[in-house]
Formats: C-alpha cells, structure tokens, sequence
C-alpha cells in the first residue's frame, strides 16, 4: 500500500462510501422499503386551518370503515415532547388548538393505503376559527390570541449579548453601513421523504425503524410519549436519503406511527408525501435582520449591531438553539471587538422551522457578507483585502469566548482570490457580468450537548472474534455524509488492516453504544475520535499479548500492512490473523471501547446563552461567485463557483468534495430560487413541482478546493466538511450581482423580477440626479 | 395523493375508442402521455368516472408530408416532434419549441395532441400552433371537423373540441421562402412551463422588408393568443432595432395578464415585450438568411 505524506495508509485518501453499492443499485432499504407480515399503513390527517380551536372530534365513521383497524387523537397520547428540554411544546397529536395548516389532528391505521386515506375523509373535527399570526414582526407585536398561552407576544425566546464596546466601536468607524436583510424561507428537501415502521412486537416491546439522524433522541422521546420504558424500546435508522436537519428532531409521523401501533398492537408503516415532507418541516426559518456595521478607512470592522427576528412557526423545535447560532457565530468568523447582538425567537400559525444545514447561521451570514461588501466599496477597498484585514490571529478566544484552535480561513482567502482570478476579474468585466466573493464558518459539534449531562457524547465499541473480523459499533447515524465510511477508515488506519477487514454496524439502540445524533456536524469529530480512541484501545490490546508472546515490551512493536511487527527484529512478526489468536488466548475476549467529550475548555463563556456556539473546532470557508445577469429579464446564471473550504484533515478527499459541492449548490438554490411562498398560513407550492431545488441543469461549474488546517484535537487533525461552506455561497452570488449589475438585493431568493425593480429603481435615481446612468449603464439589448 | 376510483379502459381502434366516448359522454377523460392527466387526478383537480387510453391504437404516431403540409399524428410525443428530420427541414419552429418542454421525460411521454387539447396557459406548443395557422383536425363517432388555430383555443383549459370528440391530427404548413421562425421562452424555474413563450413567424426580404409576420404568445393570458397589435406594427415595414422594440411593447395589449406565485402580472406583461422582441429579432434573422440570433445571455458590448 502506497504511503502518504503523513505515513498514513487510508486517512487522506480517496474512497468510495461503503454504502454507495447498495444504494447506486438500488438494493439498499430506505425506512419505506421495508415491510413486515401483518403490516398498517398509516395516515396523518392535518388541520386545515391556520389557528383553530378544536370542539370535537369523532372517528366512529372512520372507525366503521371495513380495513381501518385503529384511529387516534390526541387523546390517546397526552405528553407532551419536544427536542429541547425548554420546548416541549408538541404531542402526537393536536389537543385543544390546531397551530398551523398541516398540523397533526388524528390518524388512522388500515390494511391499504387507499382505505387509510378514505377513511381521513371520514374524520368529523369541529372547529372554532382563530386568526391567525403570519408574519413574525406583527406576531411579536401580539397581546392577545397568542399561539402558546405560555409564550406572551408569541415570543418563543430572545437573547440580548453584548461584547466589547459597540458605542465606542461605532464612534470610531470612518464608514457605517445600516440594510434591513430578508432570508426566505427553505426546505432541506431531501430525496427521500420521512417514513417511519413501529412494529408492535410479540413480547409487547417495540421496534421503530426510522428516517432519523437522531435516533437516540427518539428512543427518549418515543418512550415519553408512550409511556413505556426505553428498556422495552429499540429504535434503528437504516439507509437515510438526506437529512440536512430535517430528520434532527422528532418528526410527526414518528410519534404517530408508534401511537398507532401500540394501539392496534399491530406494525404501523407511515410514509410522508412530498407535501407532508413541507408541512413537517423544520427547514430554515424566515429571518429578518436588521444589522449594522461599522468600519474604518484601513479596512478594520470596528463595531456590529445586530437585531435578528425568526418566524420559527407554531412550535418550538430547536429555535432558541438557532437563533442562539446566529448571534453566536455572527461575528466569531473575524477579529471583532465589539458586537451587539438581539435575537428574537417568534411564533407564527405555520409548520415549525428546524436545524437546516448551515443551522442559524446561514442567513445572518448572507446580512454580514453583503453589508461588508456595500462598506468595503463605500471604503474605495477590494472586499477580499477588507476581509483579510479583519482575520483572527488563532489560536485565540474570542469576544464572545469561543475558543479557536486552528484557522485555515487565510489559506481558503488566498486560494479563492488565485484560482477564481479575482485580482484581473473584480470590477473589471463587462456589463452583466461579475464577481463576488464572501465567507463563512460552522462548528464541528456542539461542545454543550442538548440535554445537559456529563456523559460522553458519542461512544463506540469494537469487538474482534476467531474469525479476525473488526466489527465496529457506533451509534452514530449515517445520513449520506460519510459517517459509516470515515469510522471505517479511522479503524482500519489504527490497526493497520484494509478496509475490507471492518464490519460496521450503526445506530441500533440495542446493539450500538449511544450517539447523540447526526448533526450541527458533530460526527467525524465526535465519533471519529471515539472510534480512534475505541481502535487504539484493541491495537494496544493486541501489541500487549504479542509482545508477551515475544517477550518484549509493547513499545518494539508496530501495526502496519496487516502485521504486528517488531521494530527492530524482523523475525519477531504476526499477521494480523495470528495476533488475533495470540490476543483471544491472553485476553479471553477482544473488546474495546472509546468515547468522546469536548474538553472544559472548548464549552464556552458563562453569560445566558453562552452554551449555544462553543465547539471543539471550526471549519472556514472562502468562495467567490461568477455571474452572468440578464439586465432585460433579470434572470441570473452563475457561471462558476470556487469555493475553498477549510476541514482540518481532508480524512477522505472524496467526501469532502462531495460536501463543498453539495454545500454550494444548496447555497445556490437558496440564492436565487428556493422559497417557500406562503398565503396566509398556507404554503403555495408544497411539492417539488413548484418548490425548485436546483439539478444539474442549472447547477454552476464548482470547483472546491481543500485546506487542511490540522486542527489539534480532531482525529487525525479533521473538522467538519458538511456545513460551513454553504453559508458563503449566498452573499458570494449577491456581491457577484452587484458587480455585474451595480444593484444590491437584500432578499432571498434573489429572483428576475427582484433584480429588475432594483435596475429600474437606479436607473430612475441616475436619470433623477441629472447623472449619466451611473457607472454602469443598462444595457439597451439586442442588436440587429 | 392517490386518484379517486375510476375505470380504466383501453380501445385498440380509433372507432372503439370514438364509441367507448360516445358511451361515456363527459364521465370520461382521454388518456394519451398522462402527463397532465394523471397530475391533475392526483391533486384531484380532476375525477373522471372513465379513463380511455388511447395510447394503444396503432397508426396515430405519424409524421409525413402533404402537398404543403405536414400532417402529425395525435399521439407523437414531444421527443419525436424534437428530432423529426421532416420537421426539422420543412417546420422547424414546431421542433424547437418542443425541445423547450418540460424535461426528457415529459418530453419521452407527453404527445402533441395531449398538449394541445389540455391548453394549459403556460403550454409551448400553442403559441407556435398560432404563428404556424395551424388546423386541429378532430373525430367523433358522428364525423370529422377542422378547426383552425385561431379558433381552437377558447379559454384556460377550454379548446372547440367537445365531449365525445379526440383531436386525431395536426396540420402545420410548410416553410415558405424568406421564412424565418424563432420560439424564445422564459422558463418557469420548478415545473420548466412557459412563464412567457413567444413563437414568431416572419417573411421578409433580405433587405429586412417585413412582408408578413405572426407572433403567437403563451404563458401571459389565460389562453393562447395572436399578438396583432404587433404584427400590424411590422407588416409591410422595413425593420429596425427601434421598429422591432416599440412594436413588441404591445406584446400583451388587451391582455390582462396572470399573476401567480412566480411572476406578477406587471413582470409577465414586461417579460411579454422582451421575448417577444427577442423572437422576433431571431425569426427575422434567418428569415434574411444571416446568422442566428444573438447569444441568451447578458447584453453583449457594454463595458462598465
Ligand atoms: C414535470 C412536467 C413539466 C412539464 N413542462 C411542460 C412545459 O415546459 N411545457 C409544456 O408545454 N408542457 C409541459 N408539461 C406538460 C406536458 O407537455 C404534457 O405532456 C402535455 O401537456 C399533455 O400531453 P399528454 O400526452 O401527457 O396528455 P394527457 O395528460 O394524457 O392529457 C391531457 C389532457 O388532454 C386530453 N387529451 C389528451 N389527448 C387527447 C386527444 N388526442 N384528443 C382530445 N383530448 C386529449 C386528456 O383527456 C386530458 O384532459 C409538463 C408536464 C410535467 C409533468
């Protein structure tokens, strides 16, 4: 096997995912391909109404239908849950109120899918219309008529920080720049829509298979709402099509398939539609932020003023945590001394915003790179020089106390501004054509978990037989991001064998040691280090007996190629096959075990909210964005991306790349097309008909480039890949816009006719002033 | 969501076909691609009693000359209109704007007489079936009627075909000399219908005599329609840049546009000026025999 730089035989490398075969044939089993004999299908019926409060509901008609075994309301499962200890807000099913249109009324459980829907429609509700609240700004203003009795104003939270001095910030600032930033709302949209098999067992206990990237979560949640112990509950997340956060919390359907089988003591399946997929949720909310910043002549941010208002929707889900990310990493991505930040958390009547990709961080980073854009052009200074002005010097804390151990933000600045040819291109292409560039960062796992406890975060165990197999068990969930693969790797790395060696069996609360889930990018870090420390664990088990065997100390050996060496005697060597029987004979059983906690130092400051940000690692990204704009139509085509992202060490390039790129092309969308549209609480394009994700049609060329800040404590040096570069992505086309066009769009999705009222608005201003149409003229289109 | 009931029936002849509607009267919906059809039941927007396929008869998927027009079989789908070589020399407006719809799959499903009888307001094909005077040609069990272009489209959704009567053929004419034909078309950016289409058919000289011209538009009203406010303002004129742009800002006269979540009202009447100058501009391009039309893309030359 060919060595790296680094002396490593698989780490750095690229190799395909261990699941790809089974899903690239279609053999692999999503939730909804499975089946067992005797099995119900599910159906959710949901609330028509925005706000209403339920007088009665009757299901005898339901009930009666030949084929509907059971029905249930929320009646039949009154405790409430919720992903955040302070939001336990949901029940399986509405009780009292229907909060928003899609929320979950009753269901039933019948032989077919047919009878299952006909006999919603025979569902009788009575309801009492309530107005509704839609738009965050006028619900926070609410006296009366709240959501939540228990929320007053339809505030779910607000947190108010305040670091440095932004007066005096302020004060010193040569150029002030103030916008008003709209985000609109997406969904993560993923490929495969949420399915979910409860299947009541024999022995009374119950199965739950579920698209989840959470599964120890809903173990808790499930035994809440069931009233049953965990003991008797086993949850197991097979192949998941794409989470991106919508699977992070507890998702309807996953409650009411386990009501229902309980009840009718019978396997339940309920498999979301598309629309179902856009009235569950959680993607990323709403997001109004008013934000100014100051900066002096020599290109340094001296002060950020920050006023961040959520539509988080009728639940609470993971919003105080989201909107606690926004203010938190704000500014942490550059050297700023003083920031003020005000976060509001509001409740409407619409589904429940969630942890999308990117969580809290995306559309405040869209705000702060186009206002730094606007000020470096006010400043006469290149954005890219202003942003290298205003770099941490890492490794530092900093003001609002996250602590940073590596920081290859410089290196992705450098590698953009060479490879995008900013310097020849900035300024100096044709009308209608531009380039923008912005950054952005994310955390690599959350060092304070969601439930407080001194427990690890994530553990793994390893266990080694006759038949010289490593069977690695993780509990941590594969959604598509590599997880099962990057534990292989890191297993097979330590002890030395191929990866062919390892057996990996994951997130199965009855065979796996817990995880905390697949999210805020916390795997490869997390688990990978508990993985490193569970493999180093069974290599020094094994160096033990064969230097016993020998009679040398443990230190002569190595593991490489398969074989446990002496280091000095060559004659004193096994094949991995051999150690393995010298190590059963010495140690009866091959097991071993690793976890993984963020360290004291790495969990934060100690103000009110200060737990939401830490993290052990950060990940930095760098993108500039070419654009073509269409001045006639206003439809704009991004030309290319490059797009350079930091993740400490690159464990398998392959995936890395694979996650900028995804990254970038959800950024993409977000910049210019997704939106969910909303009247009144109803959502108008609830399918993937009119809600467009971007394809391969319209997707830019990417080119992502890796930077590898080896990160002290990430294993092998790694940080995360999955989120941090999509943030940048939206503000580099916005900034590409404006120096393609000279007009800045302060609202996502950046659409034709956005553009257009924009052009015509400057022109109007131009011709206004007496001015010759600016700098830039508008084009007079075609020719002849 | 799952279609209600319904009782699927599907007539290998055109006749058993004719008489299964007879039978039926409006309980019945023909099926030919599905691809609107089948969408619209599963929202059910739509609950026919009877579906009759119609994908099965034999000999309704052709393409051939005659005399000067050229006769397509209700049934050929949006591919084959896309890469029929016939088309291609002697009409090609109809190709182009076929290889605008959808995507490769609708395309391999969707037939040209589906299309047409489904008059959807964002469809391609009927802006150009305007520009192009083409006729439907359409059967009942009692007979067969021509109904010309301009008469077809009654509303949205609406054509003159009746209860009981499948739209069997479509005739187009074949391209005259110093013809030129152009379809430009403003994409929907989810479902890829038409938020603006406009077909143009000119006739000019090769000095830019405008001898006739016809400009179809769809996606801006609720129907299909002729923009004569613009061919009165180019016929029999020698063209210009200015001519061209003042003329195709009456794109969407007496047209009282959509509004729907993708573009307003305002945006689509201005959208309606632009494409329509655009097609107009490519239609009479290679009408006086010179290059094709100028690039999609931003406005070329100026610098900043
Ligand atoms: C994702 C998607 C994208 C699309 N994008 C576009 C687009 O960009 N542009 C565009 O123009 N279209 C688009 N379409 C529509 C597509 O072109 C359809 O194929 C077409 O509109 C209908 O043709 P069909 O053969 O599928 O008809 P069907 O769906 O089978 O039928 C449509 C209607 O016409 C009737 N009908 C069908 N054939 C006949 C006949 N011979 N005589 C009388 N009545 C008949 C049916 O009863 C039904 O009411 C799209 C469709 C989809 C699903």
């Amino acid at each position: 096997m060919a060595k790296d730089t680094n002396g490593y035989n698989i780490i750095g490398k690229p190799m395909a995912m261990t699941d790809a075969r089974a899903k690239v044939t279609g053999l692999g089993k999503y939730a909804d391909d499975l089946s067992v004999p005797g099995m119900l299908i599910g159906k959710i019926l949901h609330s028509p109404h925005a706000h209403a409060r339920i007088r009665s509901i009757d299901t005898s008609q339901a009930e009666a239908l030949a084929g509907v075994k059971v029905t249930a309301t929320g009646e039949d499962a009154r405790n409430p849950y919720g992903i955040l200890p302070i939001g336990h807000d949901e029940r399986a099913f509405a009780l009292g109120k229907a909060l928003y249109i899609g929320d979950n009324i009753a269901a039933v459980a019948a032989t077919t899918p047919e009878v299952a829907e006909r006999a919603l429609d025979l569902i009788r509700v009575d309801y009492e219309q309530l107005p509704g609240w839609f738009d965050p700004e006028e619900s926070m203003k609410a006296s009366s008529n709240w959501i939540n009795e228990e929320r007053p104003q339809n505030i779910e939270k607000e947190y108010h920080h305040v670091f440095g001095d932004p007066e005096k910030g302020f004060g010193e600032a040569d150029f002030i720049a103030e916008e008003r930033y709209y985000a609109g709302e997406v969904n993560q949209a993923a490929m495969e829509p949420h399915a979910t098999l409860a299947v009541w067992e024999p022995d009374n206990r119950l199965t739950v298979h579920s698209s989840t990237q959470v599964p120890f979560y809903l173990h808790r949640t499930i035994a809440a709402v069931c009233e049953m112990p965990m003991s008797q509950i086993r949850v197991i997340k097979p192949l998941i099509g794409g989470g991106f956060g919508g699977k992070s919390e507890i998702i309807p359907l996953e409650v009411a398939a386990c009501v229902l089988a309980k009840k009718a003591r019978k396997p339940v399946k309920i498999t979301y539609t598309r629309e179902e997929v856009f009235l569950a949720h959680r993607g990323r909310p709403i997001t109004i932020v008013y934000l100014k910043v100051g900066l002096s002549r020599a290109g340094k941010i001296t002060a950020v003023q920050a006023r961040v208002i959520q539509d988080g929707g009728a639940y609470c889900g993971y919003g105080p945590v989201t909107v606690l990310y926004s203010g938190a990493l704000l500014g942490a991505i550059y050297d700023i001394a003083n920031v003020q930040y005000d976060g509001f958390r509001v409740l409407t009547n619409k589904p429940a915003c969630g942890a999308m990709r990117g969580h809290g961080t995306v559309n405040v980073r869209f705000a702060f790179e186009s206002i730094l854009d606007q000020l470096s052009h006010q400043a006469g200074l290149d954005p890219l020089e202003v942003r290298r002005r205003n770099l941490l010097k890492a490794p530092c804390i900093t003001a609002n106390s996250l602590r940073v151990t590596s920081y290859g933000l410089p290196e992705c600045i450098e590698k953009v501004f060479e490879r995008s040819g900013w310097a020849e291109k900035k300024g100096n292409l044709p009308y209608g054509k531009g380039v923008g560039m912005a950054c952005s960062h994310y955390v690599s796992g959350a060092a304070n978990p969601i439930i407080r406890s001194n427990m690890p975060h994530t553990t793994v165990h390893i266990k080694i037989d006759r038949d010289a197999a490593v069977t690695v068990y993780t509990g941590a969930s594969e959604i598509g991001q590599g997880s099962d693969t990057m534990q292989v790797q890191i297993a097979a790395e330590i002890l030395g064998v191929s990866t062919d060696r390892i057996k990996l069996v994951a997130a199965d609360t009855e065979l796996t040691p817990i995880d905390l889930g697949s999210y805020s990018s916390r795997v490869t870090f997390m688990a990978g280090n508990a993985c490193l420390n569970a493999a180093k664990d069974m290599r020094d088990q094994i160096v033990a007996a064969v230097a016993r065997k020998f009679g040398c100390a443990a230190d002569d050996f190595e593991v490489k190629d398969g074989r446990i060496s002496h280091k000095s005697d060559a004659g004193k060597s096994l094949s991995f096959d051999e150690a393995v029987t010298v190590a059963l004979e010495f140690h009866g059983a091959l097991v071993a075990r690793g976890t993984y906690a963020p360290p004291e130092t790495a969990r934060g400051g100690k103000f009110k909210g200060a737990g939401v940000g830490p993290s052990p690692a950060y990940s930095y990204s760098a993108q500039v964005a070419e654009v073509t704009v269409d001045p006639e139509t206003g439809q704009v085509r991004v030309d290319k991306i490059v797009a350079a992202h930091d993740c400490g060490k690159a464990l398998n390039p392959l995936t890395v790349e694979g996650q900028i790129e995804g990254s970038v092309y959800m950024g993409f969308g977000q910049a210019l097309q997704e939106d969910m549209i909303w009247k009144d609480g109803r959502l108008m394009n609830p399918s993937l008909l009119e809600y467009r994700i971007p394809a391969t049609k319209e997707n830019p060329e990417i080119e992502s480039i890796i930077v590898e800040s080896i990160d002290p404590e990430g294993p092998f040096g790694a940080k995360e890949a999955g989120e941090g570069s999509l943030a940048a992505t939206i503000p580099a086309i916005a900034n590409a816009i404006f120096d393609a066009v000279g007009v800045r769009i302060n609202s996502t999705p950046i659409t034709p006719d956005k553009i257009l009222d924009a052009l015509r608005e400057k022109q109007k201003l131009a011709s206004g002033n007496g001015a010759n149409a600016a700098n830039k003229p508008v084009a007079a289109g075609g020719r002849l | 969501m799952i279609p209600a009931e319904f009782e699927y029936q599907a007539p290998k002849t055109l006749d058993e076909a004719l008489r299964a509607l007879g039978r039926h009267g409006d309980e019945a919906k023909i099926l030919a691609g599905g691809h609107s059809l089948l969408p619209m039941m599963k929202l059910r927007l739509a609950s026919p009693r009877y579906v009759v396929d119609i994908g099965r008869i034999r000999g309704m998927d052709y393409i051939r000359e005659e005399r000067d027009k050229i006769a397509i079989g209700a049934l050929v789908t949006h591919a084959q209109v896309t890469t029929s070589e016939l088309l291609r020399a002697k009409c090609p407006l109809l190709p182009e704007t076929a290889s605008e719809i959808g995507d490769m799959q609708v395309r391999n499903r969707g037939t040209i007489g589906g299309s047409i009888a489904h008059a959807d307001p964002a469809a391609d094909y009927p802006a150009s079936i305007l520009a192009l005077d083409a006729e439907m040609v359409v059967q009942s069990s009692s007979g067969k009627r021509t109904i010309p272009a301009a008469d077809f489209f009654v509303d949205l959704l609406t054509t003159q075909i009746r209860p009981g009567e499948i739209l069997t053929e479509v005739r187009v004419p074949v391209k005259r000399a110093g013809e030129g034909t152009a379809y430009k078309k403003f994409h929907q950016p989810a479902s890829g219908f038409a938020i603006v289409g406009a077909a143009a058919r000119v006739i000019a000289s090769k000095a830019g005599q405008i001898e006739d011209v016809a400009l179809g538009m769809t996606g801006v009203g609720s129907k299909a329609y002729r923009a004569t406010a613009v061919e009165k303002s180019l016929r029999g004129k020698t063209a210009s840049e200015s001519l061209i742009a003042e003329a195709c800002g009456k794109a969407a006269q007496g047209i009282d546009p959509l509004a729907d979540i993708f573009a307003s009202a305002e945006y689509r009447r201005e959208m309606a000026s632009v494409f329509a100058r655009r097609a107009i501009i490519s239609a009479l391009e290679k009408a006086m025999g010179r290059a094709s039309s100028p690039s999609k893309g931003a406005a070329p030359g100026k610098t900043k």
